[in-house]
């Protein structure tokens, strides 16, 4: 078996042979070419695992936590690699453990309302496991037919449902997870409350870095009565920012609020023909679910604030077919983009939904300022943005141009009072713009938390948090004053 | 107010300090490290006790704390001081149609009480788990940090979720002295509908607030549209009053909390019922509170039960006869290394409520 580029560290080619030993030579990848598939996401950052596993169980995952322990090799969790901010992209010597074979649906309990589904799992997969039993899994990122749900624990991630669902976070009751010493352990059930801290919190969203998750038990959310999808279109992207704003304060809070610019507009219809009005400014899609008498009130409610801040065409979904082409070209966005740049770069920010109309503002601003097109899609009724850069990386000097506008939005949205990241999670791309939002002591406070479930830094290490962050020594006090 | 009731664990009642700034509290904190005085945190009182017994040498209370710091009605979220009563709090958020989704019937409670005890209120069912309320959180730590973590957002990513990890913590990873929390709309119609069973009540309704029985009957939570509540009213029956009536928290010697998946609470509520307790339980929760006289081995046998179905029982008071015989929280949770390694970093000393939590943290 050839092992070129493994033989020169002695300590990874020991590693290696434990692993095929585990899993066999079939499950193990080494070769540089077969490893290069695997060094990046969807984002932009690119690094090289020094091995590639595919375990079928969770006593394989901690017999491969155990090995690279041993070995002193980092563990990196992948699922189907569509995130965005390098959460899976090796800095170092690294197993890289894709979870994509570990992809059982267990039984779905309709009394309970949940059921385990293992973190290679296809999220929308999920949802269609579940639609007989007249439930769906409510988050629903962009990536949803290719992403698992073992990434979405890790990013927490949305989804344009995600207004008032909640994220990620709000639909795990329980996992399983191997922890940082190879130990099988499972937080959470499906009894509410579980008593001591809830390290559920803590888990989803962590990007793989406090423990490796081998099970989730999911909430099925019951599927509306009724839905009401409506298509609304602006001459100018305040205006839709306005009618956002004066939905919410109104009392309502969709089921899903959704913009696209007009460049985005411009762009998906070229690609999936959804009928959407290309003059318009700005697109606006509201959904409201539930009861039908309420569906049509909040409906009727959503077409006058509409109509009141100057929306131009204000169509209602008919059948289930209109409201299909709808969500067809919202989430046909980054598909349509391919067309038009051999390269792009989604970015992901937040700010509180009033400043929404600013933000946008800047945006454009910044994408004058750096000479890099932007498209605009964004769950507009949470404050989330996704700006869109588009560009040729062959062009001399572009890269340079993109990182630095990346660094502009990302300060300009914290001005506005936002953060980072809505939902795409921070991994190696945004971790050295924590300090933005954080101090040191907070930043600390947060390395504390990775310390108590992986005291060794050994998974998935340098994501999510800058290097220096642990400023102070294991139980020693800070020195007076340090908290002022 | 009230002394704190120390429930046959000693006469003495601890000097009390109340901080007047975030500031204050910390450094409150980081001199009981350096003495090791023992803390025993209080809000507004009303859960003094839970957990195992021990003896504070200090007080520290949230009544100091008790500013909003910042409300953006059209955001959905408020920033609150931990020592906010929660029924002012919800009084004023009424006044523009908000509530921030806290416990219903709060007594003499505060913001930081509730998410520290972690206990959610009846809208669960619609509206989530306390946790779900709490977007961005500053803890006084125990070694005396001021740590924030989350955002003044409705969604966010950026860190590790500590808002959420610290709701229910009892103050083992801090004192909690200001919280963001995430709004939401007060339904223009409500109504309370009586039901011959909350599984019928379940099945017939679309998602409402709370269906909760009681040894006095069933009943349905409902909010929304008038034309929506009167007609899910209409479907379950009719037997309806506008507005919410709540019921009475259940009050006796013995109170406790059985957690269970939402499928076994049938077979929970009716044991609390024939063992004559008052009692309330969420159907679709899967909680059930009770309170009255309550003898060790039944309890003692209820959470046996609980615990094999994946739930537990937390006993929140009980006379010292009681408590000798039962424990407050039961089996202790796989995770608790990990669970203590995290509260050894946010309070070496251990001077919190030490010892209070699963497992003796």
């Amino acid at each position: 078996m050839s092992v070129a580029g493994i033989t020169i560290n002695p300590m990874l080619h020991m590693l290696e042979s434990e692993l095929r030993g585990i899993l066999g030579d079939d499950r193990v990848l080494s070769d540089p070419l077969e490893r290069y598939v695997f060094g990046k996401d969807a984002g932009i950052d690119r690094g090289d695992p020094s091995l590639v596993v595919f375990p079928h169980n969770t006593g394989e995952v901690a017999a491969v936590v155990k090995s690279a322990k041993k070995h002193g090799t980092a563990v990196i969790p992948r699922g189907a690699g569509t995130g965005l901010a390098g959460g899976t992209v090796p800095t170092g010597p690294s197993v890289l453990l894709v979870v994509t074979r570990m992809n059982r649906i267990g039984e779905v309990s309709v009394e309970d309302r949940c059921v385990w589904v293992q973190p290679g799992v296809v999220n929308l997969d999920l949802t269609r496991h579940v639609t007989p039993f007249g439930f769906h899994f409510a988050p629903d990122p962009s990536s949803q037919s290719a992403c698992t749900i073992g990434g979405n624990v890790a990013n927490n991630s949305g989804g344009p449902h995600c207004l008032a669902e909640g994220t990620t976070v709000n639909h795990v009751l329980a996992m399983e997870m191997v922890t940082s010493d190879g130990e099988v352990i499972t937080v959470g059930g499906a009894a509410p409350d579980p008593p001591g801290l809830d390290l559920r919190a803590a888990l989803v969203g962590s990007e793989g870095t406090l423990g490796i998750v081998t099970d989730v038990l999911v909430k099925l959310t019951p599927n509306p009565p009724q839905v009401g999808t409506l298509l609304l279109a602006f001459e100018r992207v305040t205006e839709a920012a306005a009618a956002v704003s004066e939905v919410i304060a109104a009392g309502v809070v969709p089921a899903a609020l959704e913009m696209m610019d007009q460049a985005m507009v411009e762009a998906v219809e070229r690609f999936a023909r959804a009928g959407f009005p290309t003059e318009a400014g700005a697109v606006l899609i509201a959904e409201v679910t539930g009861h039908p008498t309420a569906v049509e009130a909040e409906s009727r409610l959503i077409r006058r604030t509409a109509e009141r801040n100057g929306a131009v065409i204000v169509r209602t979904a008919a059948d289930e077919a209109e409201r299909e082409d709808i969500w067809r070209g919202r989430k046909a966005a980054f598909g349509a983009i391919a067309q038009m740049k051999p390269d792009y770069y989604l970015h992901d920010t937040v700010v509180p939904r009033t400043r929404l109309a600013e933000a946008i503002a800047g945006v454009y601003e910044i994408s004058r300022r750096h000479d890099i097109p932007m498209l605009n899609v964004f769950h507009a009724g949470d404050g989330n943005l996704h700006p869109l850069m588009t560009f040729d990386a062959s062009e001399p000097g572009v890269r340079e141009r993109v990182a630095a506008a990346g660094k502009d939005l990302i300060e300009m949205c914290v001005k506005l009072g936002g953060a980072l990241s809505g939902e795409h999670g921070i991994g190696v791309e945004k971790r050295d713009f924590m300090p933005l939002v954080f101090t040191e002591t907070d930043l600390d406070a947060q390395a504390r938390i990775r310390e108590a479930f992986d005291p060794d830094g050994r998974l998935n290490p340098n994501k999510i948090l800058p290097e220096g962050s642990r400023c102070f020594d294991f139980g020693r006090p800070p020195p007076e004053g340090a908290w002022v | 107010m009230k002394a704190a009731p120390e429930a046959g664990r000693g006469p003495s009642h601890p000097p009390r300090a109340v901080p007047e700034t975030a500031e204050e509290a910390a450094r409150l904190l980081a001199d009981a490290s350096a003495a090791g005085t023992r803390v025993r945190l209080r809000g507004g009182g009303t859960g003094q006790g839970i957990g195992y017994p021990f003896q504070p040498d200090l007080t520290v209370s949230a009544a100091g704390l008790r500013r909003i710091a910042a409300w953006e009605p059209e955001d959905l979220t408020v920033a609150v001081e931990a020592g906010m009563p929660i029924r002012e709090l919800e009084e004023t958020l009424a006044e523009r149609g908000q509530t921030a989704v806290l416990t219903e019937r709060p007594g003499e409670g505060t913001v930081g009480g509730a998410l520290a005890s972690g206990r959610s209120g009846w809208r669960r069912f619609r509206y989530g788990p306390l946790r779900d309320r709490a977007l961005e959180i500053t803890l006084a730590t125990g070694d005396g940090r001021l740590v924030t973590a989350g955002g003044r957002l409705v969604k966010n990513v950026t860190g590790y979720d500590l808002p959420r990890l610290a709701v229910g913590s009892l103050g083992s990873l801090g004192m909690i002295v200001r919280v963001c929390l995430k709004l939401w709309p007060l339904p223009p119609a409500r109504a309370t509908v009586r039901a011959s069973s909350a599984e019928e009540a379940l099945a017939k309704s679309y998602r409402p607030l709370a269906v909760l029985e009681t040894e006095r009957g069933t009943s349905v939570f409902l909010s929304g549209t008038p034309e929506e509540v009167e007609g899910q009213s209409a479907a379950l029956g009719g037997d309806s009053s506008a507005g919410w009536d709540w019921p009475d928290p259940p009050a006796g010697p013995v109170r406790f909390s059985v957690r269970t998946p939402p499928s076994r609470l049938r077979a929970v509520a009716a044991r609390l019922r024939s063992a004559g307790l008052s009692y309330v339980a969420q159907f679709g929760v899967g909680e059930a509170t009770a309170a009255g006289e309550a003898d060790p081995d039944f309890l003692n046998g209820l959470r046996s039960r609980a615990e094999a179905d994946g739930g537990s029982l937390a006993l929140w008071d009980a006379p010292a006869a009681v408590r000798e015989e039962v424990d407050p929280w039961g089996t202790p949770p796989a995770s608790l290394p990990i669970q203590r390694k995290l509260v050894s970093l946010f309070d070496p000393e251990r001077v919190i409520n030490p010892g209070i939590l699963p497992g003796r943290l």
